[in-house]
């Protein structure tokens, strides 16, 4: 062996971790750098997309008029994006790039609950204010001072839907839920049985599935014997939401269906066929075209429809929300430290999209940090979704004086 | 030809990647890159105990479920037992290796594709196990979180706490030049001859009083063992365990970096886990171009050079001196120098 | 039970096709759901898009996914014959660069196909759709056509001839180049196939090759890898278990449920069901 080949690598090596080290750091000329992470591949694709693409509208927005000014200063603001693939792993690390090479104190946007704890473990300590829509219950706690929820989960929406079923639907006795096999799938069965029971409602059927699944049909066979008057798709991803409608619908299943923790019923109708999805209902989901909502949410929906050729979901609107509060708030605040954004935001309500926000749900979680806001229930008429009616999550209930 | 006994080009190459590992940490304040360099040493000890396993002939699609018995163990021996990360360590190194003897002694009665396929149904299994069963113990799909740091070492004259990475690193760095320094004696004493002879044939080696199953179970334990502990600092480190950790895509990648490095050599899969980590990070923000650039390198880099890159100095030396020349391409078998 | 048969028949051309391969390379095409992946997009694109007739698009499927395998073959399999750890490799490589490629060309979100056929179908008691018996008739002949060929055309008794024996089959004056790579063509055209078949029935996202494959693989280690009959009897088998197994278990002790039959098979009779020893 001559001395090329045996030390050669090692002369390689050194040199190519050089090359690593030597990345120019980015100029930093009052620019605002803030994250967004999400599952931008595989399965969960859909909900990173929608958090990013949200992102980019109101970053342009504040730019386009002229920057964000906070205190004295003006700002641009520079999204800093990157994909986790729904992997823990990955987004320790992506969050380690965010903090500790890109420098920057807000990541807004996050998805899939075991990545929400993978990066509270450095944004925490680091106090990087971290805003996510992960359902995972224990994203949120005392001790995750500088962690928000932007969108509703599974916990403030099961029991105000579920008492609305109850109320308007009496002859709904019987309740079947499925989701997805993983922390979100799990929690949201979770806050479904417990809101089901405490209403006096009888749960025949509770399933899970192994994301990927395609064909629902042993499932759906298993629960169908039961004879459920309501089949809950829970926190099933539009994609499979849709599926599992279609094949119960070609099983013969006529019963109620509810969407507990649906996010984008154009999605679903798209997979489903109207038919399937006739009557669904469900209370998470935002309507970006409806009359029920706020004219800056039907703007911002045919932006995104504009852009992006697709029609945005609650995930999207509760991003772009959470990056018009948390801007706010800076400009509130006077100042980008988190520290007095984290006071600013909590201080007082702030006027979104979504009407009067709140930041509340002590009760649940220990601290107030969930986003709070009214849901509207939707119903899907003719392959349309519908507003129905507009229900306080219990939280807010609370708030509202 | 197999590796010469003499060990002085090995020592070199050694000391140059202690010096270097040991030294990083000095050379930047930026917490990310000691991040990412830790990192990669833990991927070198995970890809050089695989090269272990898979000098014996066999790829072992199985050796990213002893990560992660050993992480779980480790964690629930300190979360649950009590026990200090130190102690937790070893034992969960000890709880993969028994867990590798039968796992091992069942999966290497077959070879070839059958023993890479029957490796990733174990890994299945296990994967699915830990996701799903036991929710009690492995935390089901949501995991583990919470998971304490290792703890602190306080000895008269010395105080040392792991909360920060540079701690952290200089800890896989000893873990790492430990292992490296097993293995690459390994390579070079009489079980890399041993190793060699049996990829190279079974039939051969047998009749020349090999004993080659139990030379191929000793790299699979040794190689698990390897990986348990690594799968206790992991879990530490990382303070999050979830089952996606331990399934195909981590091993995927693991294969990939030591087969792109080339298996082959001991060295092979540092030279393939560096300079593939280093791309992959630098590629971060480009999402699917990222993807679709990574594996069209993957292919252009097997077609082109099937020893893996380790070979490349010595094919460019050889351009160099005879103006090219024809070079054998099966995997592994040592090239004439 | 019925619509899990027709689930089974279509992954079992997937095996086929993974077979097929296996049985002259002597690989494992990783990238293999890839193929199913395209095939399903095709169709979409026809089908869905440009509305052309369904079967129409399904036969453009099989052309065109065919002719990407070829490619594939000419290019970079025909290297990598009987180099198992470098073939799953280039595999992986192509995985990676044709799921990117159809995420960057069609967007991550799933994609639905309308159904081609509509109604209901009572054979005594049984009930099943008109699309999924169609997907059924369909799938039948597709596997007919294969052992048509493979019995009756010369090609074909050349491909069986190298499968068996690679170097007798030289001897006999087989082109091997040319039998190596129809066959990696015609695997592969039996995965676009399959994803045709189902696209109506679950949709299309890039990703929707990755549990295919793993149900083909371990179809093939239950029949017997380099098995054609191996495959379809592997197909068989595993709906029926898996079929059975739902409706006791959770979804995941089915999934262990099927690993651990590969598990026993490879440890009992590697060479599964009909395999060569």
């Amino acid at each position: 062996m001559t001395r090329l080949r045996s030390h050669g690598w090692i002369i390689v090596l050194v040199a190519v971790m050089a090359l690593g080290l030597a990345a120019p750091a980015a100029a930093a000329e009052k620019t605002l750098e803030i994250g967004v992470l999400g599952p931008l591949s595989g399965g969960a694709a859909s909900y990173g997309v929608e958090l990013v693409r949200a992102a980019e509208i109101r970053t342009d927005e504040i730019n386009k008029a002229g920057g964000l000014k906070v205190g004295g200063d003006v700002y641009k603001i520079k999204l800093v994006t990157y994909d986790h693939k729904a992997s823990a792993a990955d987004a320790a690390t992506a969050a380690n790039k965010l903090i500790f090479q890109d420098k920057v104190k807000y990541i807004i946007g996050n998805a899939v609950g075991a990545t929400c704890n993978a990066v509270q473990t450095v944004s925490e300590p680091q106090k990087v204010l971290f805003a996510f829509v992960c359902w995972g219950t224990n994203n949120l706690g005392p001790d995750k001072p500088y962690s928000f929820r932007s969108m509703l989960s599974q916990w403030e929406v099961a029991e105000p839907f579920y008492r609305w079923v109850k109320d308007k639907h009496p002859a709904i006795k019987k309740i079947a839920i499925i989701s997805p096999n993983d922390t979100s799938g799990l929690d949201t069965n979770t806050a479904v049985v417990k809101a089901v029971k405490s209403l006096g409602l009888e749960l025949v059927a509770e399933e899970t599935y192994e994301r990927g699944t395609k064909d629902f049909y042993p499932i759906l066979n298993k629960i169908l014997a039961k004879k459920p008057d309501l089949l809950d798709v829970a926190a099933s991803p539009p994609g499979e939401a849709g599926l599992i409608l279609k094949q119960a619908h070609e099983l013969g299943f006529k019963g109620a269906k509810g969407w507990t923790a649906g996010t984008n019923p154009a999605s679903l109708v798209s997979i489903s066929g109207p038919e399937a999805a006739e009557h669904l209902w469900s209370p998470l989901n935002i309507n970006v075209k409806s009359d029920f909502v706020d004219a800056k949410v039907r703007k911002f929906g045919d932006e995104y429809e504009k852009r992006y050729k697709e029609v945005p979901g609650a995930i999207a609107v509760a991003n772009y929300a959470a990056f018009d509060v948390i801007t706010k708030a800076m400009q509130e605040a006077g100042s980008v430290d988190t520290d007095k954004v984290l006071a600013a935001l909590t201080s007082r309500p702030y006027d979104t999209v979504w009407g009067r926000l709140a930041i509340g749900a002590k009760e649940t979680y220990g601290i107030d940090r969930q986003f709070l806001y009214p849901m509207v229930i939707s119903e899907i008429r003719s392959g349309k979704s519908v507003d129905i009616e507009q229900v306080l999550p219990a939280a807010l209930k609370v708030m509202k004086k | 030809m197999p590796p010469s006994p003499a060990l002085r080009r090995p020592l070199i190459g050694y000391g140059l990647l202690a010096a270097a590992s040991l030294c990083l940490p000095l050379l930047t304040r930026d917490t990310y890159y000691v991040d990412v360099a830790t990192t990669i040493l833990m991927n070198l000890v995970l890809t050089m105990s695989l090269r272990l396993e898979m000098s014996t002939g066999q790829l072992n699609m199985a050796h990213i479920s002893f990560l992660g018995i050993g992480a779980y163990a480790s964690t629930l021996l300190v979360m649950r037992g009590g026990y200090s990360f130190w102690i937790a360590m070893w034992v969960a190194g000890l709880v993969a290796l028994l867990c590798a003897l039968p796992i091992g002694s069942l999966a290497l009665r077959v070879s070839g594709p059958y023993y890479f396929l029957i490796t990733f149904a174990f890994s299945e299994v296990v994967r699915l196990i830990f996701n799903n069963f036991f929710v009690g113990w492995f935390g089901g799909p949501s995991g583990l979180v919470q998971i304490p740091k290792p703890d602190p070492i306080r000895m008269p004259g010395l105080q040392l706490t792991f909360a920060g990475k540079v701690e952290l690193y200089y800890l896989m760095c000893a873990l790492f030049l430990v292992a490296a320094a097993v293995l690459v004696r390994l390579d070079c004493s009489r079980f890399g001859l041993i190793t060699n002879a049996i990829r190279q044939s079974d039939l051969l080696a047998e009749t020349l009083g090999v004993r080659v199953f139990r030379g191929k179970l000793t790299a699979f334990a040794l190689g698990s063992f390897m990986a348990g502990i690594t799968g206790a600092f992991f879990a530490h480190s990382h303070q999050v365990l979830h089952s996606s950790d331990f399934g195909l895509e981590p091993m995927v990648l693991l294969v990939v970096f030591t087969v792109i490095g080339g298996a082959g050599s001991v060295w092979g899969p540092v030279v393939g886990t560096v300079v593939l980590t280093v791309v992959s990070e630098l590629m971060r923000e480009f999402h699917h171009y990222e993807t679709l650039v990574y594996g069209a390198v993957l292919i252009l880099i097997m077609l082109l050079m099937p020893e893996g890159l380790i070979s490349l100095p010595g094919k460019l030396d050889r351009l160099l001196r005879r103006g090219g020349g024809g070079e054998a391409e099966a995997m592994g078998v040592g090239v004439a120098p | 039970m019925l619509n899990g048969f027709t689930l089974a028949l279509v992954y079992a051309l997937v095996a086929l096709g993974l077979t097929l391969i296996f049985s002259i390379f002597e690989i494992i095409n990783f990238a293999h759901g890839e193929f199913y992946m395209l095939g399903g997009y095709v169709t979409y694109l026809g089908f869905a898009v440009a509305g052309l007739p369904y079967l129409l698009t399904l036969l453009l499927a099989i052309v065109v996914v065919g002719l990407v395998g070829l490619v594939s073959e000419r290019l970079i399999f025909r290297h990598l014959r009987g180099k198992t750890l470098n073939a799953f490799i280039v595999s992986l490589g192509l995985l990676w660069v044709l799921q990117a490629g159809a995420q960057l060309s069609f967007g991550v979100l799933d994609k639905s196909v309308p159904s081609a056929f509509a109604g209901i179908i009572r054979l005594g008691g049984l009930i099943i759709s008109v699309e999924r018996f169609v997907v059924v008739l369909a799938a039948v002949g597709l596997i007919a056509v294969l052992y048509a060929f493979l019995q009756w055309t010369r090609l074909g008794r050349a491909m069986r001839a190298v499968a068996q024996d690679p170097d007798g089959a030289a001897l006999q004056g087989v082109n091997i180049e040319v039998v190596s790579m129809v066959a990696f063509a015609i695997g592969c055209a039996l995965a676009g196939s399959a994803g045709g078949l189902l696209a109506p029935l679950f949709a299309v996202s890039p990703a929707m090759g990755a549990l295919p494959v793993v149900k083909a693989f371990i179809m093939i280690i239950i029949g017997g890898m380099g098995s054609l009959p191996g495959a379809v009897v592997g197909g068989l088998l595993l709906g029926t278990v898996e079929g059975l197994g739902s409706l006791f278990f959770s979804s995941a002790a089915v999934n262990v449920l099927g690993f651990l039959m590969v598990i026993a098979v490879l440890l009992v009779r590697p060479r599964g069901l009909f395999g060569a020893a």
